[in-house]
């Protein structure tokens, strides 16, 4: 073995010096030059229109919305129900994810849970509430069956209790997970305990939602009011739309479900925290941001690819991780929502003693994009890589499909994606530091942190660049830190903290 | 069963396609050995999916340099002569410096700290704050020399030209069994990926080869050390994997990771990053007769390498006891048990997945046995080795599963052992198998809806045993019989075969808190009582020596007999007194 590795390395060292002369061969057999710079290829341009909803939209007698768009790659058919819903219009918390999961497993009125889940796999469909993949060869029987499960489901009493059970176990482990104590923890913090984007359902709300409120919400929510449709695979759009009409023949139509709201939660800026005996702490910092429909949409976009969003492009993630090796992954995003504004966050994580230091450095990134232009390679880059993207929005049918009827949900307005590239090409440096000026305020941020604080509080003790000292008492809110306690997994109420290792 | 008839009708129109899709790849391979595959595809226009591999993972490793492939993965993004610097000269004089720095700082830790550990001096070795002076001055100049090379690095800028021109989803993993790395490209810009795949390929210099190492920590101590089981399932490959080198995790130990050497990378480099050991794939919007010129000018310019990849030796030996391993985490109780197997496709690999997938899903026997039937489940799934993970060399099949309500694993375990022995004694019937071979078909066709994922599925088959499985394992699945099941349910499912890890809940106040009956007592005793009695529960909890417990029950009640309780603390004295009769009755249960 000694032998063989000697001999290997010599073997290396002649070839290194080999394989230069062979590259140089090469060039000179193909008789042309490479490019010297990946830049200097040339491109055919590429053309692309994206494709306009309403050549796919057809209405059935009814009034219901369908999109369209078969291929006959596979002889396969998928079909989108999408039925307007949401924990916004539950009358007991949860009763919207248990009605949802209990359409699927509860059975239908005629057929017992297990017939329904025997046939569906027998036939090798996928089905969902609100989806249908199947073979062509049997789709009417699949389909019939669908049909049978969304308008007739049985919420059959015994599935019920093995799927709340099942629920009640993934409750437990809650607490296992750092990230989903930084989630939970984090949801109220910026949301409050009473909306559903920061509420969370404990173990007797959900032991509490009855089967009759599940048949109320199934009625409210699955009917052909509150419908559209999405249908791509290898079928013929006629044959399709009167397999349609005949099976919603009877289907009494309501109201669509209405449009959710904001939260009257006001968030407390801060330093916030968390202990848990990990050796990596994460953290959160965050704030509200825009609605989807803001005009700064576009432009926030741009800003925060530059800032946080573009991956290895992106400033937080070159310095944070590639030039410090602080940590795995840093990102920033602004999640917009369609109703009310979203959030704007940076999230990373790093070994306890140097999240003082991470921290540090996103807030000086944070204060780094509002005060200083960005340079024009900055833009042009992140802008270049939206607009040749772009196409990748529509690249499979099914994917197309779903952009149609979100955007027919949400009212999105109809020029959006054909004016999108536009808009996107006009985000000037200016617009992006005014855009991190009028959205990101480093002193109303909250800072959220998950880790064993006793490390995480001084930093590194062993730090001796000045420029890399950090400890948390240095950021904002950090002479104040508000310790909070763990929650209980199926309660939601304050574990006792006594046990905490303190700095 | 009412729907059975129909269904059986259903059934015998429906086997009819057996003949699963068929993708027509074209196979072209350049003087120096490398090979591509090309797949044309318009369904998704204007993308191409194109990706290689190094047909190397873990597997090809050895002690010392574990870990050593994905460190490569990461390697392989930092650049070449022209991405990354401005100014190559420099730029190799900074590696250099830093090359003498880092090999000052593995001998001194080698000839003076690995010494220092094994005499109890210190307690890590290759902790900064255990350093002599003369190892805390190297590390000093190294992280000099890294700090001043940053000012001539141009960050990222593989990453950034991609990005500018359109690329997404660039990204690479290392497996036990390969590394791959891919990325999509709008349909006029192959050439740039031809470009900047071979420039890497013919001209890396390993920059920032001792800086990244952190954020290969970072990962580890993300994917490992920071998840509820990370670091025992770690613990639990190590132990089922005797002799294969499949018993080491693929970012490798700690103690490697931290000494790889620039001749231990060249030398790895020289034998597993050269053409003849490579694969391309690319798959999407595009003419073959354009693409292979290109092909040809980037990627023939790769010289093929000074030896043949040596073959991996080592086979894993027969296992010869069972094996067990405890663990507690902050996670819900679980099981597994995995039993060795056989490698991607051994003929026997076929019936075990259709065995896996009798077992599977809601209308399987699994859920309807250990989570509807006898209800101590909340998941249950059984797994055939395949795809990803470890599987050219050697198989294995797991049985995974999580408790419900005051369900013990030992019982999970059972319930397993009941679902085997069925399958040993009694043939699969015709419909559990039907029904297997129905959603093969279907699978066949929905794992072919989508350029990236053909691209990678390719890419894995090629490097497990050739791309052609992707349209012949479909025929091998419906040709599996019930006997093939029950036979491969005895052959490899041995009591000696099998190796087992149980999980259980640590104690900590999380669970505290649940029980009510310590929420009412905590408020007769108030907090500072409370907390010791927590204490004292948990000790309980943890003890068991039954006669201890046994003598502390009875001299507690000797002191509630006597009278020796204050009244304030009565409550919490009763309490405990139950818990340590609780924790008495569950060990002599346990015991019978």
């Amino acid at each position: 073995m000694k032998n063989y590795t000697t001999n290997l390395v010599r073997g290396v060292a002649i070839l290194a010096g080999l394989s230069a002369c062979i590259a140089g061969a090469a060039f000179a057999d193909s008789g042309a030059e490479l490019p010297k710079r990946p830049e200097s290829i040339n491109f055919k341009p590429l053309e692309f229109q994206p494709p306009k909803s309403a050549d796919y939209r057809h209405v059935l007698s009814n009034g219901v919305a369908v999109y369209m768009i078969p291929s006959k790659e596979f002889p396969l058919i998928n079909v989108s129900f999408s039925f307007r819903s949401g924990a916004h219009i539950e009358e007991k918390p949860g009763v919207a994810q248990i009605t949802s999961a209990m359409i699927r497993r509860g059975g239908t009125t005629s057929k017992s849970a297990t017939d329904l889940d025997e046939e569906f796999d027998f036939l090798a469909a996928n089905a969902t509430p609100g989806s249908l993949n199947a073979l062509k060869s049997n789709f009417d029987e699949a389909f019939a069956l669908y049909m049978d499960m969304i308008r007739n489901p049985g919420f059959q009493e015994d599935k019920v209790r093995v799927y709340k059970d099942e629920q009640i176990e993934s409750m437990k482990q809650r607490n296992d997970d750092a990230d989903n104590i930084l989630a939970r923890t984090g949801g109220l913090l910026m949301w409050g305990d009473k909306h559903p984007e920061g509420r969370v359902v404990t173990k007797d709300q959900f032991e509490a939602v009855t089967i009759d409120d599940m048949k109320k919400y199934h009625a409210r929510v699955y009917q052909p009011g509150n419908l559209i449709i999405g249908i791509t695979g290898d079928f013929e759009q006629q044959e399709m739309i009167s397999k349609l009409e005949s099976a919603f023949s009877g289907w009494a139509k309501g109201e669509p479900v209405p449009d959710p709201t904001d939260t009257d939660h006001k968030f407390t800026p801060g330093l916030y925290y968390v202990e848990k005996d990990i050796p990596q702490g994460k953290f959160v910092v965050t704030s509200r941001g825009i609605k989807r429909d803001d005009p700064d949409a576009i432009p926030c976009l741009v800003m925060n690819d530059i800032l946080g969003g573009g991956g290895f492009t992106s400033r937080l993630m070159k310095r944070i991780r590639s030039d410090e090796g602080l940590t795995y992954g840093v990102g920033s995003g602004f999640q917009t929502r369609v109703y009310y504004p979203g959030t704007f966050g940076v999230r990373t994580f790093s070994k306890n003693k140097t999240v003082a230091l991470t921290a540090k450095m996103v807030y000086e990134e944070l204060d780094k994009i509002r005060n200083t232009p960005v340079t024009q390679e900055e833009l042009d880059v992140s802008k270049k890589s939206f607009i040749d993207t772009f196409p990748r929005t529509f690249e499979s049918k099914v994917g197309t499909v779903n952009v149609f009827i979100d955007d027919e949900w949400t009212r999105r307005p109809a020029d959006y994606w054909q004016t999108y590239r536009d808009k996107l090409n006009a985000v000037t440096i200016d617009d992006v530091r005014k855009m991190a000026q009028k959205h990101i305020d480093p002193a109303k941020l909250m800072m959220l942190v998950v880790g064993k604080w006793s490390e995480v509080a001084p930093g590194d003790p062993n730090e001796t660049r000045d420029s890399h000292k950090a400890n948390m008492a240095m950021l904002p809110g950090g002479q104040n830190p508000t310790r909070l306690p763990l929650l209980d997994p199926l309660t939601q109420q304050p574990l006792p903290m006594e046990e905490a290792t303190k700095p | 069963m009412r729907s059975w008839l129909l269904t059986l009708t259903v059934a015998a129109a429906f086997v009819a396609p057996a003949a699963a899709q068929q993708i027509q790849v074209e196979e072209f391979t350049l003087d120096n050995g490398m090979k591509f595959l090309l797949y044309p595809r318009t369904e998704e226009p204007n993308i191409i999916a194109a990706g290689w591999l190094a047909k190397v993972g873990s597997v090809n490793e050895r002690p010392g340099i574990t870990g050593i492939s994905h460190f490569f993965e990461h390697m392989m993004f930092k650049g070449t002569n022209t991405i990354g610097t401005k100014e190559p000269e420099k730029d190799l004089e900074f590696r250099m410096k830093q090359k003498a720095a880092r090999d000052k700082i593995l001998s001194i830790t080698f000839n003076t700290q690995y010494p220092r550990w094994k005499e109890g001096e210190i307690d890590d070795p290759w902790d900064p704050s255990n350093d002599t002076d003369e190892l805390s001055k190297a590390r000093g100049e190294l992280t000099t020399l890294m700090e001043e090379h940053k000012k001539i690095i141009v960050k990222d800028e593989f990453d950034k030209v991609y990005t500018e021109l359109g690329a997404s989803q660039m990204n690479a993993f290392t497996s036990n069994d390969v590394t791959f790395y891919f990325i999509s490209v709008p349909a006029n810009k192959f050439e740039l990926w031809a470009w900047m795949e071979s420039d890497r390929l013919v001209d890396s210099v390993f920059r920032e080869f001792y800086s990244e190492r952190d954020v290969v920590h970072e990962e580890r101590r993300l994917r490992t050390e920071s998840t509820p089981t990370g670091i025992f399932q770690e613990q639990f490959d190590a132990m089922f994997w005797q002799s294969s080198p499949y018993s080491w995790p693929v970012i490798g130990w700690t103690s490697d990771l931290n000494s790889y050497t620039k001749e231990q990378a060249e030398e790895y480099f020289n034998i597993y990053y050269r053409p003849n050991n490579l694969v391309g794939v690319i798959v999407g919007d595009f003419k073959s007769e354009e693409i292979k010129p290109v092909i040809q000018q980037y990627f023939g310019r790769l010289s093929r390498g000074p030896v043949e990849p040596p073959p991996v030796v080592t086979l894993e030996m027969k296992q010869m006891a069972e094996q067990r391993m405890y663990a507690e985490c902050d996670c819900q109780p679980q099981i597994e048990v995995r039993y060795k197997t056989v490698p991607f496709g051994h003929k026997d690999s076929y019936p075990l997945e259709v065995m896996s997938d009798v077992l599977n899903s809601r209308s399987g026997r699994l859920y309807k046995s250990l989570i509807e039937g006898k209800k101590i489940a909340s998941t249950a799934a059984a797994q055939a080795s395949g795809f990803f993970g470890a599987a050219k060399y050697a198989g294995s099949f797991s049985f995974n599963s999580e408790t419900k309500g005051d369900a013990k694993p030992e019982q999970l375990e059972a319930a397993w052992y009941e679902e085997l022995d069925k399958l040993q004694k009694e043939p699969v019937s015709e419909r559990e198998l039907l029904k297997v071979k129905n959603q093969t078909i279907a699978n066949q066709y929905r794992r072919l809806q989508n350029n990236f994922f053909i691209m990678v599925q390719l890419g894995i088959l090629e490097n497990l045993g050739g791309w052609r499985h992707i349209n012949d394992d479909s025929a091998k699945i419906q040709a599996v019989t019930a006997e093939d099941v029950m036979r491969v349910a005895k052959q490899y499912f041995e009591k000696t075969n099998r190796s087992t890890a149980i999980y259980t809940r640590l104690a900590s106040a999380a669970t505290e808190a649940e029980d009510p009956e310590f929420a009412a007592v905590k408020e007769k005793v108030g907090p500072q009582m409370a907390g010791m009695l927590k204490k004292q529960l948990d000790q309980i909890k943890k003890e068991t020596d039954l006669a201890k417990l046994k003598q502390a029950s009875e001299q507690m009640a000797q002191a509630i007999g006597a009278g020796q309780i204050p009244p304030q603390m009565a409550d919490g004295v009763k309490y405990m007194q139950q818990k340590l009769n609780e924790r008495i009755a569950e060990l002599e249960k346990g015991a019978k």
